[in-house]
C-alpha cells in the first residue's frame, strides 16, 4: 500500500511538473484555432453582406404575404436570420441566387426547416412555426 | 460501422456511450462528428446534394447520413452509412443500424434526406480527402480534427490536405502546431518557417520565435518575434509576451 502511495506521489509530481511545463512553453504559441479565425474575419464580412440581404428579402411584399399563409411572424423570421452562422447565412443567400425566380419561397422554407430542426433538438424554442407549418 | 470500414476499431458501446444523450432519442449531429474524430476518425460534412454523395460513395469513402423516416411534424430521425448505389436497379445501399444492407429507391432516399436538411458527412482515416469539399470546409474540419484526435493523426491529415493546397496559412500553422504538440520540434520549425516566408504572418513567426527558443536559437527567435511584433495585428499580444519572455532570457 506504501509503495502504491508512494509510486503514484512520484508520478503525480512527474506528471504535474510536466503540464506546467508545457503551459509556460505554450503560454505564447499560437494555435490553430486562432489562425483560423483571423483568416475567418474576411468571411464574417461577407457572412455580414449575406444577412444584410436576406433581411432584405423579408421586407419583400409577396414573400411576407406567403409568411402570412404559413401563419408565420416576419419579425420572428428576421430574427432568425440574424442568428444565422456566418457560414449558413452565406450559403442561404447563394441558394437564394442561384435558384429560379420562384425559388426564393423555397429558400423562405428552408429556413423554416433549420428553425423546426433545431427546435426539436432543443437547440432553440422559436415555436409557433411547427403548427404553421402543419 | 463507418469506423470499422475505415480501418479503425470501436465497439458500438463505446461509440454509443460517447455520442448517445439518454435525455434525447437518438446522437445530436454535433455529437456524431466529435464522435467521429475523437476516435481518429476525420469527419468532413459534405455538400448536400446527391451528386456530391455519389461522388464520394464512389471514391469508397462511406457517408453518414441523417434521415428522417416519419414525417417533418412527426419526425422519425435516423442515422445511416450509405455504402453503395446501384444506377441500374435505382437505388443506394445502405448500412442501416442492425441492417446490414438496406437497398433504398433513390426516391425514396431524397425524400427522407430532404426531411433531414440533407445533411451528410464523410469519416476518413487521417491523411485521406473527402473528393467533394473544398478549402474553406475542408481547413474548418481539421482544425476541429486536431483538437479532437491525437497529435500524430492531425499531422498526418493536414500534410495530405497541403498536398492540396500547399498555400494555405492555416494549413501550415495547423501542421506545425501538431508537430510542435508532438515535440518533433525541427519539422515543428521547418513548418513554421515556410509559414513565414510564404505569408510574412504574425502568427507563423511568433511561432517560429518559440521554437527557436526551445531548440536553443535565442538570437534568431528574437529576430522572428520582434518580426511578429513589428506586423502587429490581432495577434500583437502574443507576440509582445514571446519578445518579453526572450528578453528575459538574454
Amino acid at each position: 500500500m506504501k509503495f502504491i502511495k508512494k509510486s503514484l506521489a512520484a508520478l503525480l509530481i512527474v506528471s504535474t511538473t510536466h503540464v506546467g511545463f508545457i503551459q509556460t512553453a505554450q503560454a505564447t504559441m499560437i494555435g490553430t484555432e486562432e489562425v483560423a479565425r483571423v483568416a475567418q474575419d474576411e468571411a464574417r464580412r461577407t457572412g455580414d453582406e449575406a444577412r444584410a440581404r436576406l433581411q432584405d428579402l423579408f421586407t419583400r411584399a409577396d414573400v411576407q404575404a406567403r409568411l402570412q399563409d404559413l401563419g408565420v411572424e416576419a419579425a420572428d423570421a428576421r430574427d432568425r436570420v440574424a442568428a444565422l452562422t456566418d457560414e449558413d447565412a452565406t450559403r442561404l443567400a447563394e441558394q437564394i441566387d442561384k435558384a429560379p425566380a420562384g425559388g426564393i419561397i423555397g429558400a423562405i422554407l428552408l429556413v423554416f426547416f433549420v428553425l423546426l430542426f433545431t427546435d426539436i433538438l432543443g437547440f432553440t424554442k422559436v415555436f409557433p412555426f411547427t403548427r404553421s407549418i402543419r | 460501422m463507418v469506423l470499422g470500414r475505415i480501418g479503425l476499431t470501436v465497439t458500438p458501446e463505446q461509440l454509443a456511450s460517447q455520442v448517445f444523450l439518454p435525455g434525447r432519442q437518438g446522437s445530436l449531429q454535433i455529437e456524431m462528428l466529435s464522435g467521429a474524430r475523437r476516435n481518429a476518425a476525420l469527419a468532413i460534412e459534405i455538400p448536400s446534394t446527391l451528386e456530391a454523395l455519389m461522388r464520394e460513395t464512389a471514391a469508397g469513402h462511406p457517408v453518414v447520413v441523417l434521415l428522417n423516416l416519419g414525417l417533418s411534424w412527426a419526425p422519425s430521425w435516423h442515422y445511416a452509412v450509405v455504402i453503395g448505389y446501384d444506377l441500374d436497379e435505382e437505388v443506394f445501399l445502405l448500412r442501416s443500424g442492425p441492417m446490414k444492407r438496406q437497398a433504398l429507391p433513390f426516391r425514396t432516399f431524397e425524400l427522407t434526406w430532404n426531411r433531414a436538411g440533407r445533411w451528410a458527412f464523410v469519416a476518413l482515416p487521417a491523411g485521406q480527402l473527402a473528393v467533394t469539399v473544398d478549402e474553406g470546409g475542408t481547413t474548418h474540419a481539421l482544425v476541429a480534427f486536431e483538437k479532437a484526435a491525437a497529435p500524430e493523426y492531425a499531422a498526418m491529415a493536414y500534410r495530405s490536405a497541403l498536398v492540396r493546397w500547399p498555400g494555405s496559412l492555416t494549413l501550415q500553422m495547423g501542421l506545425g502546431n501538431s508537430l510542435y504538440r508532438l515535440r518533433d520540434l525541427h519539422g515543428a520549425e521547418k513548418a513554421f518557417r515556410m509559414a513565414a516566408h510564404s505569408h510574412d504572418a504574425a502568427v507563423a513567426w511568433n511561432n517560429l520565435a518559440n521554437v527557436l527558443l526551445e531548440l536553443g536559437h535565442p538570437d534568431e527567435a528574437s529576430r522572428a518575434a520582434e518580426k511578429a511584433v513589428s506586423l502587429g495585428g490581432p495577434t500583437e499580444r502574443a507576440a509582445r509576451e514571446t519578445l518579453g519572455r526572450l528578453r528575459a532570457r538574454q
